[in-house]
């Protein structure tokens, strides 16, 4: 009893006098009886003792699937790894990164129209923001004007997850070849997301097209070097692993945001 | 006076230097953990493995096994890997021998580590900013980003107290709990091969030289 009750005084002392940001979050968490603001709305709800399992996704389609995702892994191994190689030996970093850029800002379009359509007024006139000064201030987007100066972020929403806002469930799974993973919902959303897209709103031919995304294809791999073979080398079925990876990541984004 | 005695005859004494002999303990190294916040020890470790992978003298070929080895010390010490190979196998846990369950906590631990050390590896260079943390009843989730190329990627730990150290029994990269996709994972070669094909697979695939990145 003592000894419990000496440690509790040393405890305590050592939450008092550590002054530092970190020590007093959480002492004001461990404490959350005494006054609570709104900030702190989280200790109540949306805690569970671990990650839940998403909901299992339908796949009728998985002797199909699994054959394009065979199919995508060897165009990533064969053609893209290599081609993203020789690639970053001509284009340095930076300049993939602003690449990256001009090619993600391509999108803010679709973005804002998605805001929109979720009712999210401020964060769609963001995006309308964001498109006019990296369009110019930004030259073609290569820069991210609106972040780096204004603390303007992408929204990162799509059609797809508008759908998920007012209810559409995923329905099932679906490995695109080139395109890779993705779901019923979230393909009509690309689909939609596709017509919002300046390229195609420009009205350019299917070559131009097909080019403009092999590019931004190659420019994405040769950033992301290295994470496709982490991940489908440590998992034992990689595209059950995909497959639950992907709705993970989208269950998040809808989340999320 | 012989000691004992006098603390016998002396009750006021003897509290004295059991409050004492408490305080010596409890400020030992060994319960110095158990006053950082969970936040905090996520940081010292993390600072830790990135001082390993950033240090120019263990990045030359000869020094590779000791780079390996000083940055599993620290995993190791990072992880509750039982737990999370109980949390990975879910319902088939229960079924195992205790022989099995032992065999299979060492497997799915050079699975994860091989996962983790390997995403690690890949933001040697970026930074770690750490957002904020939530702390109830001995649990805590913490949430981090790393800036890699200019964007931000979250990293989300859950970690558990253990006697006085916060060990982390999931983390979430860009949403993906590990934990859950491992169980997908196992579930479907599970439901195919049965535990001994499981067994199997991961042998093989930890056995494996290096990765091809």
């Amino acid at each position: 009893m003592l000894l419990l009750m000496a440690a509790f005084s040393w405890a305590g002392d050592v939450k008092h006098s550590s002054g530092d940001k970190q020590g007093e979050v959480s002492e004001i968490q461990a404490e959350k009886s005494l006054n609570d603001p709104g900030d702190n709305a989280w200790e109540e709800e949306g805690w569970e003792e671990e990650w839940e399992d998403s909901a299992t996704i339908a796949d009728p389609l998985e002797p199909l699937n699994r054959f394009f995702f065979h199919f995508n892994d060897k165009l990533y191994y064969w053609v893209l790894k290599p081609v993203a190689r020789v690639y970053s030996g001509f284009f340095p970093e930076d300049l993939q990164i602003a690449i990256r850029n001009a090619f993600d800002n391509l999108r803010t379009p679709a973005r804002a129209v998605s805001c929109l359509l979720q009712g999210r007024i401020r964060k769609s006139s963001e995006e309308v923001v964001r498109f006019a000064l990296n369009s110019t201030v930004g030259i073609f987007g290569v820069g991210d004007f609106a972040k780096d100066v204004l603390g303007l972020y992408s929204s990162y929403e799509d059609l797809g997850q508008t759908f998920a806002f007012y209810g559409a469930g995923g329905g099932f799974y679906i490995n695109w070849p080139f395109l890779g993973p993705s779901n019923f919902r979230d393909s009509l959303g690309m689909l939609g997301d596709a017509y919002l897209h300046p390229i195609i709103l420009l009205d350019a031919e299917w070559g131009v097209i097909i080019g403009a995304w092999t590019f931004e294809k190659v420019n994405y791999t040769a950033l992301t070097l290295g994470d496709y073979e982490l991940f489908t080398e440590t998992a034992l079925d990689p595209y059950a692993a995909v497959k639950d990876a992907y709705q993970q990541y989208r269950n998040g984004l809808i989340e999320n945001r | 006076m012989e000691m004992s005695k006098y603390f016998l005859q002396n009750k006021s004494a003897l509290l004295l230097a059991l409050v004492i002999l408490s305080v010596l303990i409890l400020n030992s190294g060994a319960f110095a953990a158990a006053s950082m916040n969970p936040m905090e020890q996520l940081q010292q470790s993390v600072n830790e493995i990135l001082k390993i992978l950033q240090s120019e003298e263990l990045k030359r070929p000869e020094n590779n096994e000791e780079r390996k080895q000083r940055i599993l010390n620290v995993v190791n010490s990072m992880f509750d890997f039982r737990k999370m190979a109980r949390s990975s196998l879910g319902q088939s846990w229960n079924t195992l021998t205790p022989e099995e369950k032992d065999t299979f906590v060492g497997l799915s631990t050079s699975l994860v580590e091989q996962r983790y050390i390997g995403k690690i590896d890949s933001y040697d260079n970026q930074k770690v900013v750490y957002k904020k943390e939530r702390v109830k009843d001995g649990r805590a989730i913490i949430y981090t980003d790393i800036i890699d190329k200019d964007l931000e990627i979250p990293i989300d730990y859950r970690l558990m107290e253990n006697q006085g150290k916060w060990l982390i029994y999931d983390l979430k990269i860009e949403n993906v709990s590990l934990m859950a996709n491992y169980r997908r994972d196992f579930d479907s070669i599970i439901r195919k091969e049965k535990f001994s094909g499981l067994v199997e697979k991961i042998t093989e695939l930890v056995e494996k030289p290096e990765t091809s990145n």
